[in-house]
């Protein structure tokens, strides 16, 4: 560190920052804990911390219930498939936004920016009437397809891509490698960090996404997993507690062993996506 | 320039085309087919919310067993977002033969003309007449109720006892002073735990409303500021500005913690809670508690809900659908389906069946569902109740005149209408 | 159109405005045509699920529009502005809008402070275990929202929530977060700033790590010290950063819906329903025109907000 910093204001940082940690995950900790009490326990009031009884019956009622192999598979696939497709495309129009000339850029632009910017409550049935009627409904094509592509991803490609040298484009075309050619084999490389990063938020994304494939399936088979999980916890009039504090830990799960193995690329990758 | 022009010379086209046909008069009720006779066949497609989803293949299994030419396919859907997933897909036209339907989204789901009527093979005098009415829209009725609940005052027995309370109250009067009793006499901290306004709270004021004999509606025209209305509403109030209930709840609170710890020893709500409660409260705490019919004025009424079961006009087996309608109906079905659900039969006999006549709390409510009533089945019931929710809260947690609060409620409901 | 601000980002790279770009003044043969190319997918997909919805529920914001209508949706009067009308003269909407202006000018600068402080604190004081940290920071963001209303509410609740307790060890007696209208915002601005500071202290994070450390060692070389380090040199450098956080934040807030849904339902008193919340409500009410009137309303609000931000926070070099 620069200048000579008295170890006592380090320390004292390390503990104010500790004591903040503390602060911000303790809710996440009480709801680990909660998926070990009973349902009575979790209700009181004054609330407990420590289970008084710790037991794993809330999970294994929820995996007698719960079909889990379908609903994570379903999961799995919907969000690979998605982050897959947002990779490829979004970096494919946010280069040719970034560092091509042609007819048109700037309305194309436009759109993908204006498109952010809507609300997507206001899309969502007529979006639904079209996947219906595309046969789309109860199947997994149809929880996928409409979101191969995000604005969103669009924009954050195109930043990290304008950042690169230019020049590269012009060695490319002097070493004679087609347009296409270039994209695929110049650029797309160079892209590592940023493509991690949209990587983890599409991935994100998709995970917890609830309404759209509540909706576009007809059959608990092509349920995702929060979808199932709200299926076993909530009530008309009650709600399991337990069961979806359970539910809560085992979605999150993979969410935080996902970041654990690329966040060394993610952080790297912000750094360099020319939004810095 | 030539581009915007023709973009509005298309506009124009597409305007001049809009327009609504005029209106036919499709309010009339319809007619109603019969039930053909012998078994189902064919295959069917169910949609069922929460535990009555995963719970229902468990009956059907007697149903398939009688009919061995049917194929029953249950799904079970979230009861969050459940009503999202049901407008969308009429209007897509997805939906499946037939559906457990919450009744309150009768009225909406019928005028999307996405039901079909009732046969009149299906006889309306075995249900609790309060619940046979949630399927009525505009004199029609659209499916069966297929288990029901309703309202009662929970009580704390040996918290009445201390606070020198022996028979349970049995009018307006009676329930105030046991509030208060339960205050100075037994320790507790809010008389009794009503909602003060709010999403739903409904529920819990037009009881009395009904009881004192208001009525929301009287044909096409909404009846909110009644005397009757004003009057009950009074009451409601008096609870919080007389200091026997809480105006400033935290938000979603549930009852059982304070039940159980004796803050707030009264309540009111359906059967659900009574398994809620005694979770909360331990071993042998079921002999602390008990529940009691609403107070009477003219009536002693209360508010019935549940779910009902109808069948899409878009069905392609709409016989095999009706039968299983029909089979669910049955007086043994409604008790083997209490028995695996713990929810209430609608069918008024089933209730002399031991399994339920024996448990005293749920005879209190089989009795309370013979005059429990449900609000009517228009569309726009919802937006209405909204406002109406939110009166209710001023009302309730700002002192607001009730009078004027119930104008507003009136004008507000007139002009959203009742949507048909 | 900001966009050339964009397009530029600051550092030790080379400025890509488009006159630079245009080097041989046409662009190479090909260049065109492998563009269009590129942006196939992107364009299919746009035009089979996004053109469709947004112009039919941009037509039924002009027309008087019901759920029933959806499946005839040309045999509908068309009411001019007549929606757009009913939206702003409505007392809920504009108490939502109220309620939304207040979410978002305190929640956005709230929320960028508290993940600039978090990244600092990570950035120069922890060394060790700051992969622990970050994770940690970072977990409210992928928690379910249901899971999280659940622990809330407990935390707020007025008698024995944590919140309450722990204020109570000081002497302070909490209010009644969830259930007094003028607290119920707060408690749900905080909410948010505790599950969103993750993402942008991660942004931040990135940002400050690529700060030159030449830079520093220089300015400390010439006798500045470390608050004067940061704000003349680190902060400069962090602008674009904080304007791409500070847009896509308050493009997020803007749209608040799973808080006050989840926790309170817009109550008590109307005190914490949001725009997007009460558009849903219309929604499901059946109210089709009305809502898309209502959700364009927000659109345009959302348009105007960055662009604000975008003149606000631009790169002045």
């Amino acid at each position: 560190m620069l200048g000579s910093r008295n170890p006592y204001g380090r320390a004292l940082v390390h503990v104010v920052v500790t004591v903040a940690l503390l602060v911000v995950i303790a809710p996440f900790i009480w709801m680990v804990l909660g998926s070990f009490k009973g349902e009575g326990e979790i209700r009181r009031v004054p609330p407990t911390w420590w289970p008084e009884a710790a037991s794993l019956d809330n999970y294994t009622q929820l995996f007698a219930r719960l079909d889990f192999g379908t609903y994570f598979t379903n999961s799995v696939i919907v969000a690979l498939v998605v982050t897959a497709g947002n990779l490829l495309f979004c970096s494919m129009l946010g280069y040719a936004l970034a560092l091509l000339r042609f007819p048109g850029k700037r309305a194309l632009l436009a759109v993908v920016l204006g498109t952010l910017m809507i609300p997507g409550v206001v899309t969502f049935v007529p979006l639904f009437v079209i996947v219906a009627n595309a046969g789309l409904i109860d199947s997994l094509p149809g929880l996928f397809l409409p979101f191969l592509v995000t604005p969103f991803g669009v924009f954050l490609m195109r930043q990290f891509i304008s950042g690169l040298p230019p020049d590269l484009l012009d060695a490319g075309r002097v070493d004679g490698a087609g347009e296409l050619g270039i994209f695929a084999r110049i650029i797309l490389p160079l892209c590592g960090p940023a493509l991690a990063t949209l990587g983890i938020l599409t991935f994100l994304g998709s995970w917890n996404n609830f309404l759209w494939p509540l909706v576009v399936a007809q059959t608990e088979s092509h349920y995702t997993l929060p979808v199932a999980l709200a299926l076993y916890s909530t009530g008309q009039n009650n709600t399991q507690y337990g069961l979806l504090l359970a539910g809560a830990c085992v979605v999150v799960l993979p969410l935080l062993v996902v970041f654990l193995i690329f966040q060394r690329h993610f952080v790297e990758g912000i750094a360099t996506t020319g939004i810095k | 320039m030539k581009k915007i022009a023709t973009a509005l010379a298309v506009l124009a086209l597409v305007l001049t085309g809009c327009g609504r046909p005029a209106d036919n008069p499709s309010a009339a009720p319809q007619a109603s087919s019969t039930i053909a006779a012998g078994p189902a066949t064919g295959e069917l497609t169910v949609w069922a919310m929460g535990a009555e989803g995963e719970n229902l293949p468990n009956l059907l299994k007697d149903f398939e067993a009688a009919n061995p030419d049917v194929k029953v396919t249950v799904t079970a859907i979230p009861w969050s977002a459940a009503h999202d997933k049901f407008t969308t897909a009429i209007t897509a036209q997805k939906t499946p033969d037939l559906a457990m339907i919450g009744t309150t989204w009768m009225g909406e789901f019928a005028g999307l003309g996405a039901l079909d009527p009732t046969p009149s093979s299906i006889d309306k005098n075995a249900f609790f007449p309060g619940a046979w009415g949630t399927t009525e829209v505009n004199g029609t009725s659209y499916g069966i109720p297929w288990y029901v609940e309703t309202r009662l005052v929970y009580y704390r027995t040996d918290l009445a006892e201390k606070a020198g309370i022996t028979t349970p109250p049995t009018d307006w009067d009676g329930l105030k002073a046991m509030a208060k009793a339960m205050q100075d006499k037994a320790g507790a901290k809010w008389g009794i735990n009503l909602q003060p306004g709010g999403t739903g709270s409904w529920q819990t004021v037009m009881p009395f409303a009904w009881s004192n004999g208001a009525q929301l509606n009287n044909g096409d025209a909404w009846t909110f500021d009644t005397p009757q209305m004003s009057e009950a509403v009074k009451y409601y109030q008096s609870f919080f500005t007389e200091g026997i209930s809480n105006k400033a709840p935290a938000a979603n609170e549930t009852a059982e913690p304070s039940f159980v710890d004796g803050s707030q020893p009264m309540f009111i709500s359906g059967p659900w809670m009574m398994s809620a409660v005694e979770k909360v409260g331990g071993k042998g705490f079921a002999d602390k508690y008990s529940v009691m019919a609403m107070p009477t004025r003219q009536t002693s009424a209360s508010f019935v809900g549940g779910s009902n079961f109808g069948v899409f006009k878009n069905s392609q087996n709409k016989d095999a659908a009706w039968k299983l309608v029909q089979w669910l109906a049955q007086p043994e079905v409604q008790v083997k389906w209490y028995q695996l659900s713990t929810d209430l039969p609608s069918v008024s006999s089933a209730w002399q069946d031991p399994a339920l006549a024996s448990d005293t709390k749920l005879a209190t409510f089989g009795t309370q569902l013979q005059t429990a009533v449900a609000p009517p089945s228009f569309a726009t019931w919802e937006q209405v109740a909204a406002r109406f929710d939110a009166e209710i809260e001023k009302v309730t947690k700002t002192g607001a005149d009730v009078d004027a609060s119930l104008k507003t409620v009136q004008s507000e409901a007139q002009s959203i209408g009742t949507g048909s | 159109m900001s966009t050339p601000t964009l397009a530029a980002p600051v550092g030790q790279r080379p400025t890509l405005s488009p006159e630079v770009r245009a080097r041989s003044g046409r662009g190479h043969p090909g260049e065109g045509r492998a563009a269009w190319i590129l942006a196939i997918p992107f364009t299919v997909l746009f035009a089979a699920f996004t053109v469709w919805p947004v112009v039919q529920s941009l037509f039924m914001s002009f027309t008087d529009t019901r759920q029933r209508d959806l499946r005839t949706p040309f045999s509908v009067n068309f009411i001019g502005v007549d929606n757009y009308v009913r939206a702003l003269t409505d007392p809920v909407f504009v108490k939502a809008a109220a309620n939304t202006a207040y979410f978002v000018l305190v929640g956005v600068p709230l929320t960028l402070a508290v993940a600039l402080l978090a990244a600092v604190a990570l950035d120069k004081g922890i060394t060790r275990l700051r992969s622990v940290y970050r994770l940690g920071f970072y977990t409210p963001v992928i928690t379910s929202i249901v899971a999280v209303a659940v622990v809330w509410r407990f935390i707020l609740q007025p008698e024995s929530g944590l919140l309450n307790t722990v204020l109570g060890w000081f002497g302070v007696q909490g209010p009644n977060w969830l259930g007094d209208p003028a607290w119920s915002m707060p408690s749900l601005i905080m909410m948010a700033v505790w599950r969103n500071f993750g993402t942008g202290m991660i942004i931040f994070l990135a940002g400050l790590q690529s700060v030159p450390y030449s830079l520093q060692e220089a300015a400390a070389i010439d006798g500045a010290n470390g608050w004067q380090r940061f704000w003349n040199i680190t902060f400069p450098l962090l602008r674009p950063t904080l304007l791409f956080v500070s847009v896509t934040t308050a493009v997020g807030y803007l749209q608040f819906f799973e808080e006050p849904f989840v926790m309170t339902s817009g109550g008590p008193l109307n005190s914490t329903i949001s725009l997007s919340m009460y558009t849903y409500n219309q929604f499901g009410y059946g109210n089709y025109g009305l809502a898309a009137a209502m959700s364009y309303l927000i659109f345009v609000v959302i348009a105007v907000v960055t662009a604000l931000q975008f003149r606000l926070l631009r790169e002045n070099t």
